[in-house]
C-alpha cells in the first residue's frame, strides 16, 4: 500500500473509531452515573398523567390523589427508570373495598395487562388476612412473607407504606393512623437488580397519595428494619392450599363474606321508572350495578340505566357494586334520575359488560344511563380548564360526544389523532349537560382506558400529500446527484489510470524508443557509404521515429492533468502541431465561438480523443493545406468540429474503418451526436455537437476536480 | 509490479466515507452478535381462566414443571376479571402475535372461543384446550385435555345417593349452559341418580351465574323456599361457594349436605361445611396439555383428547399425598 493511501485510509478510519469510543465510553458513563437510583427524594407528581403508563384498572386522579375505581385483578399503574437499583418509594394507600389489597410495586420491568404480568417485586395490605404481605411477581405469584397487622387491615382507612430495596434485600413498612409500624424484610438471592415503581390492587379498588421516592442505601435498610433480619425468600403457600390451618384464621374472612344485606322487596325495574306520572312527585326504589362514579353516579339493571345523585353520605361506590339506590324520581325528556338517594351496597364483583351499538342507534336515546360500546372516527378533541377531555366523533350520520373525566392531560388523549377510529366504552346519556343539545347523545367514559384505536388517521391527508410530492422530485435529483458524483469518481479513477500509464510509457516506452532511435543513427554513421543495408536502417529510424511519434501521441493522451491545465482547443491544436512534421506546410488554425463554459472532463477528454483520431486521421490521409479546429459553444452544448481541405472520401458504412467507429462509440458514450461530412475532392469535417449538464452542475464538479487535481500536483511536487 | 500499483492506485480512488466505515463496523457487529447469539427455547402461552386459586393454579404448577422438563419457556396469563370472555380472547391473539410457539388455554365459556382459536389455527398455531370442549373437532394442530365430566358427575351422584342413604329430595345448582362441560357434568349426574338412586328426586334447578354473591342470593332464595332438602348440589365453583354461604346464613351446614365441584374452599371440608367436593386434577391435565403441545411443536403428534379423572375429595382425604399433588400451586418448583 502506497504511503498517501495508508495515509488517507488513516485519516478517514481514526476519526469513526474515536467517535465510536466517545460513544462507549459516554453510554457507559451515563450507564454508571444513572444506575443506582434517584439522586434525591422527591414526591412524585401524579397529575402528570403522561408520565404514567397503566395496565389494567380505571385510573383517576383529582385532589392530589390517584384512585383506582376498578376491582379488576392486578391493575397497575408504573413509572420511572428501569435501570434504577437502590431505592425506596413510600406512599399513604387505602383500599376501597374488601377482600383485595393494595400496595407499591418495585423493581419491575415487562408489565402487561393481567393478573401478575410483569417482573418485579409488590408489598401491600390485604384484608382478607388482614396482612402486611409482600411477594415476586414473574407472571405468576410467589408471596415471600405475610405479617398480620394489628388490629387489622381495614377498608377506607388510609396506611401508609414504604417499600424499600437495596441489593438483593427488600423491606416493606406499614404503618396505621395512630396505629403501630408493621415490617417485612427478606432477602431474596437471586433477586432482579433494577426496574421502575408502581401502584397495584387486587381484586379492589384503592387510592394513593403522597408518593415519595428517594435513594436507598445500606444504613436506610438497615434504619428501617432494626432488629429484624431479613429472612431469606421462600414462597409461600396460598391460604386456599391443602396444609392444615388454624380454624379461625380460614373461618374468619369467609364469615366476613356473609355480611348480606337484604335487598328491597319493592324495587322497581330501572325501565319502569318511565311509566311514573310526570306530574306526581313519586320516589322509588331500584337496584342495580354501579356503572359510572364520576363524573355522575349510574347504576344499571336488565332494563335500563339512570344517573343518582345523592347528599347522603354513604360508602364510597366502585364500578360493579350492585347497589339498591332508594329516592325521588325526576323524569327528564330522555332519561330518568333518583336524586336525594340512600345509597345502600349489596354486594361487589358484578361488573357488567357493555352492550355493542351504532351511533345511530345509541341515538335513538334507547340506551340512555346504559353502559354502551360505540365506534367513530374522531373528528375533533378538546380540553376544558378542569383537565376533562372533551371528544367530538362522527359515525355515518351521527355524531355525539366522548367525555373523558378528569383526565385531560392522558397521553392517551393526547396520543389520539382526528380521523382515527375509535371504539369508546362509556355510559350513554342524552342529558343536555353533556350534549350541549349539539348532538342526540353523549358518551360519559369511566377512564382513558375506554378508548381503542381501531384504525389511525388515513394516510392521505394533506400533509402526506405534499411530503410524497416532494419526495417524488427530490428523490430522484438526489439520486442523479448521486449518480452523477459517483460517475465523476469513477472516471476520475480511469483518468488517473491513464495518467498512470503515460507517466510509465514515458519513463520507459518513449525513451526506448528514443535510446533505439539514437542507436541506429550511431549504426548509420558508423557505417560507410556503399553498403546496402541503408534502406533497411532508415526505414528501421523511420518506424522508429513513428513509434516514438505514436507513443508520445498516446501519453499526450492519456494526461487528462494536461488537458485540464490548457484546455480542450489548446490540447488540440497542440496534438496537431505534434503530428504535423517541422517541414510540412500544413497550417493549422482554431477558433472557438460563443460564450466559453466549464466542460465535464468526461465530455472533454472525449472530444480531445475524437479530436485527436480525426486529426491523425487528416494528417495521414487528406493530404490536407490546412486544419481547422473549432469549438462552438452553445447554451447546453458544445460542438466541435475538425475540418481539413483534403482529398475527402465517400463516406458509407462500408468506409467507416476501426477510427471512425472508434469516434463514434466514444460519441455515443457521452451521448454526443457524431457526423463526418465529407465529399471526394473537397475536404472532411468531422462533427461532434456534446450536450452539457445544468451550469450549476458543471461549476460544482469543476471546483471538485480542480481541487483535486490541484492537490495531485501538489503532492507530487512536495514529495519531489 | 505494475498491476499491484494500479490495484492500489485504483483502490485509493474509492470514496472512503466515514459514515460507510461506520455502517460497515455496524454491520460486522450485529452479524457477530448474532451468530454468537444462543438459540432461545420456543415459548407456549398458557391462558387460564383465573390465577391464585385451587382450581386453576395447579394448572400453572403442572404446565410449568412439564415445560421445564422439555425445555420450553412459559408464559402463563390470565384476564384482570373472572368471565370476561373478551379479555382471554385478547391475551390468545397477543399471545399469536408474539410469535408463541402454542397457546394452551381454559376458555371461560366455550362458544364465543370456537372462532377465535379457528383463527389461531388458521396461522399454523397448535392449540391444545383444557377442561372443556368447544364443540369444533380436533384436528391437525387441536387437541384437548378434559375432566373426565362424565365420571365426575358419576362421583357426585354416587356421593349423595351414599350421604342420603338412597332416598330424599335435592336442588341443583349452578348449571351453566356457557360452558360444554358443566351441561355434561349435570346430565351425567342426573342420568346416574335417576338410574341408580330412583328414590332421590330433584325438586329444585336453579341456572348458574357468573359471582359468588349472586350464587349466594340464588341459594338464599332456594333455602327460604318452602321444599325440604336433603343435599344441594353445586355443579360449579361459584355456586358451591355461594350456596356454602348461604347454608351458613340459614345455619343450615348440618341439616343440608352439600357435595360441591371444583375445588376452592378448603376449610369448610374439614369441619362438615361442605360434605365433598369433585376436585379436578388440574395439575395432571396441565401437565399433559404442555407435553402434548411438545410433542406438537416437535411435529411428532397429531391431535388427540385425553380425558382427566376427577377425584373425590373429603373431610377424610384432604390431606392424602394424593390430593395434595392435585393441589399444588407451587408452579416456580421443579417437581
Amino acid at each position: 500500500m502506497s504511503p498517501l493511501i495508508a495515509k488517507r485510509t488513516i485519516a478517514v478510519a481514526l476519526p469513526s473509531v474515536v467517535v465510536l469510543l466517545l460513544l462507549a465510553i459516554g453510554a457507559i458513563a451515563y450507564q454508571s452515573i444513572t444506575s443506582h437510583g434517584p439522586t434525591q427524594r422527591k414526591i412524585v407528581s401524579l397529575d402528570k398523567q403522561e408520565d404514567w403508563q397503566a395496565f389494567g384498572g380505571t385510573w383517576q386522579y383529582a385532589d392530589d390523589v390517584m384512585s383506582n375505581i376498578s376491582d379488576e385483578r392486578g391493575a397497575k399503574l408504573m413509572t420511572g427508570p428501569e435501570h434504577w437499583a437502590n431505592y425506596s418509594v413510600e406512599a399513604d394507600v387505602l383500599l376501597l373495598g374488601q377482600y383485595g389489597d393494595a400496595g407499591l410495586i418495585i423493581r419491575a420491568s415487562d408489565e402487561e395487562q393481567g393478573v401478575d404480568a410483569y417482573h418485579g417485586y409488590m408489598a401491600g395490605l390485604r384484608d382478607l388476612d388482614n396482612t402486611l404481605m409482600m411477594g415476586r411477581a414473574d407472571y405468576g405469584w410467589r408471596e415471600y412473607a405475610a405479617q398480620s397487622v394489628f388490629p387489622h387491615v381495614s377498608a377506607q382507612q388510609w396506611y401508609h407504606l414504604k417499600f424499600l430495596a437495596f441489593d438483593c434485600d427488600f423491606a416493606v413498612s406499614a404503618t396505621a393512623q395512630n396505629g403501630p409500624t408493621t415490617t417485612i424484610a427478606i432477602r431474596d438471592p437471586g433477586c432482579i437488580k433494577s426496574g421502575r415503581f408502581g401502584l397495584k390492587s387486587y381484586n379492589t379498588g384503592a387510592q394513593w397519595r403522597n408518593v415519595e421516592i428517594a435513594p436507598a442505601t445500606q444504613r436506610d435498610l438497615a434504619s428501617m428494619i432494626g432488629n429484624i433480619q431479613p429472612q431469606l425468600a421462600v414462597p409461600r403457600e396460598l391460604p386456599t392450599g391443602s396444609e392444615p390451618a388454624p380454624h379461625d384464621r380460614y373461618l374468619e374472612p369467609i364469615e366476613r363474606d356473609l355480611q348480606a344485606h337484604s335487598s328491597g322487596v319493592n324495587a322497581k325495574s330501572i325501565g319502569s321508572l318511565r311509566l311514573l306520572s310526570p306530574d306526581v312527585p313519586s320516589s322509588a326504589t331500584v337496584q342495580g350495578v354501579v356503572t359510572l362514579t364520576s363524573p355522575m353516579l349510574y347504576i344499571q339493571d336488565s332494563t335500563g340505566g339512570l344517573a343518582v345523585s345523592s347528599s347522603h353520605p354513604h360508602a364510597p361506590l366502585q364500578i360493579g357494586d350492585e347497589a339498591e339506590v332508594r329516592g325521588d324520581v325526576y323524569l327528564h325528556d330522555f332519561s330518568s334520575e333518583i336524586r336525594n338517594a340512600d345509597i345502600h351496597l349489596l354486594w361487589s364483583h358484578t361488573p357488567v359488560s357493555p352492550v355493542a351499538v351504532t351511533a345511530s342507534q345509541a341515538a335513538t336515546g334507547a340506551f340512555d344511563g346504559q353502559y354502551v360500546e360505540v365506534q367513530g372516527r374522531l373528528a375533533e378533541k378538546n380540553e376544558d380548564g378542569n383537565g376533562t377531555g372533551m371528544l367530538t366523533l362522527e359515525d355515518e350520520s351521527q355524531s355525539f360526544l366522548a367525555v373523558v373525566n378528569g383526565l385531560g392531560r392522558s397521553p392517551n388523549l393526547n396520543s389520539l389523532k382526528v380521523k382515527s377510529k375509535l371504539r369508546l366504552r362509556g355510559i350513554c346519556v342524552t342529558d343536555s349537560r353533556y350534549t350541549h343539545d349539539l348532538t342526540a347523545f353523549a358518551l360519559l367514559l369511566p377512564s382513558s382506558g375506554d378508548i381503542e384505536v381501531l384504525e389511525g388517521p388515513p394516510w392521505w391527508s394533506p400533509d402526506h400529500i405534499v411530503e410524497l410530492v416532494i419526495r417524488i422530485f427530490l428523490l430522484p435529483f438526489a439520486g442523479m446527484t448521486g449518480f452523477f458524483f459517483v460517475e465523476r469518481w469513477r472516471i476520475q479513477a480511469v483518468l488517473d489510470e491513464r495518467q498512470r500509464l503515460a507517466h510509465e510509457m514515458h519513463d520507459t516506452l518513449a525513451q526506448s524508443f528514443a535510446g533505439l532511435g539514437f542507436q541506429l543513427q550511431a549504426v548509420r554513421d558508423d557505417l560507410t557509404d556503399g553498403i546496402d543495408i541503408m534502406p533497411q536502417l532508415e526505414q528501421a529510424q523511420d518506424m522508429v521515429r513513428n513509434s516514438h511519434e505514436e507513443a508520445r501521441r498516446s501519453i499526450s493522451a492519456l494526461r487528462p492533468e494536461h488537458l485540464e491545465s490548457v484546455g480542450l482547443l489548446s490540447a488540440l491544436e497542440e496534438c496537431a502541431r505534434r503530428m504535423v512534421s517541422t517541414n510540412s506546410s500544413v497550417k493549422i488554425k482554431t477558433a472557438s465561438s460563443g460564450n466559453i463554459q466549464n466542460i465535464p472532463l468526461r465530455v472533454s477528454d472525449t472530444l480531445l480523443r475524437i479530436g485527436q483520431e480525426a486529426i491523425a486521421n487528416a494528417i495521414r490521409h487528406a493530404h490536407c493545406s490546412q486544419l481547422t479546429i473549432t469549438l462552438d459553444y452553445e447554451k447546453s452544448a458544445v460542438e466541435m468540429i475538425v475540418e481539413d481541405d483534403g482529398v475527402g472520401f465517400a463516406v458509407s458504412s462500408d468506409s467507416a474503418g476501426f477510427g471512425i467507429r472508434g469516434m463514434h462509440k466514444r460519441a455515443e458514450n457521452i451521448t454526443a451526436q457524431f457526423r463526418i461530412d465529407s465529399v471526394p475532392g473537397q475536404g472532411t469535417a468531422v462533427r461532434v455537437l456534446a450536450p452539457l449538464p445544468p451550469s450549476f452542475l458543471r461549476t460544482q464538479s469543476h471546483r471538485w476536480l480542480t481541487r483535486l487535481q490541484l492537490r495531485k500536483i501538489h503532492g507530487k511536487r512536495n514529495r519531489v | 509490479m505494475i498491476i499491484r500499483q494500479r490495484n492500489s492506485r485504483w483502490i485509493g480512488r474509492i470514496p472512503l466515507c466515514p459514515l460507510s466505515m461506520l455502517f460497515v463496523s455496524l454491520l460486522l457487529l450485529v452479524s457477530l452478535s448474532a451468530v454468537g447469539c444462543k438459540r432461545t427455547p420456543s415459548t407456549v402461552a398458557v391462558i387460564a381462566r383465573t390465577s391464585g386459586t385451587a382450581l386453576w393454579e395447579p394448572e400453572h404448577a403442572g404446565a410449568a414443571a412439564e415445560a421445564r422438563s422439555v425445555g420450553l419457556n412459559l408464559y402463563w396469563n390470565v384476564p384482570m376479571r373472572d368471565h370476561d370472555t373478551q379479555a382471554q380472547i385478547s391475551l390468545i391473539e397477543k399471545s399469536v402475535d408474539r410469535g408463541m410457539a402454542g397457546i394452551i388455554v381454559s376458555p371461560i365459556e366455550s362458544l364465543p372461543m370456537r372462532t377465535p382459536i379457528r383463527q389461531v389455527l388458521a396461522r399454523g398455531v397448535p392449540v391444545v384446550v383444557i377442561d372443556t370442549e368447544l364443540g369444533i373437532p380436533t384436528g391437525p394442530k387441536l387437541s384437548c385435555v378434559l375432566n373426565d365430566e362424565i365420571v365426575g358427575g358419576q362421583i357426585a351422584a354416587r356421593r349423595i345417593g351414599l350421604i342420603l342413604e338412597g332416598k330424599g329430595n335435592i336442588a341443583i345448582v349452578g348449571i351453566g349452559p356457557q360452558l360444554q362441560s358443566n351441561t355434561v357434568r349435570e346430565r351425567s349426574f342426573e342420568t346416574t341418580l335417576s338410574h341408580e338412586f330412583p328414590e332421590i328426586h330433584v325438586v329444585a334447578r336453579r341456572l348458574g351465574l357468573a359471582s359468588v354473591p349472586e350464587e349466594q342470593h340464588i341459594a338464599e332464595e332456594l333455602l327460604a323456599g318452602s321444599q325440604s332438602l336433603g343435599a344441594i348440589a353445586a355443579l360449579s365453583l361459584a355456586s358451591t361457594r355461594g350456596t356454602y354461604y348461604a347454608l351458613v346464613e340459614f345455619d343450615k351446614v348440618r341439616t343440608i349436605k352439600l357435595v360441591g365441584f371444583d375445588q376452592d374452599l378448603i376449610p369448610p371440608l374439614r369441619d362438615g361445611g361442605i360434605d365433598s367436593v369433585v376436585v379436578q386434577n388440574t395439575f395432571e391435565m396441565g401437565r399433559i396439555a404442555m407435553e402434548l403441545m411438545n410433542r406438537e411443536i416437535h411435529g411428532t403428534a397429531g391431535s388427540s383428547q385425553v380425558n382427566v379423572e376427577p377425584v373425590l375429595m373429603t373431610r377424610e382425604n384432604v390431606d392424602s399425598a394424593e390430593i395434595r399433588k392435585i393441589l399444588n400451586l407451587s408452579w416456580w418448583y421443579p417437581q
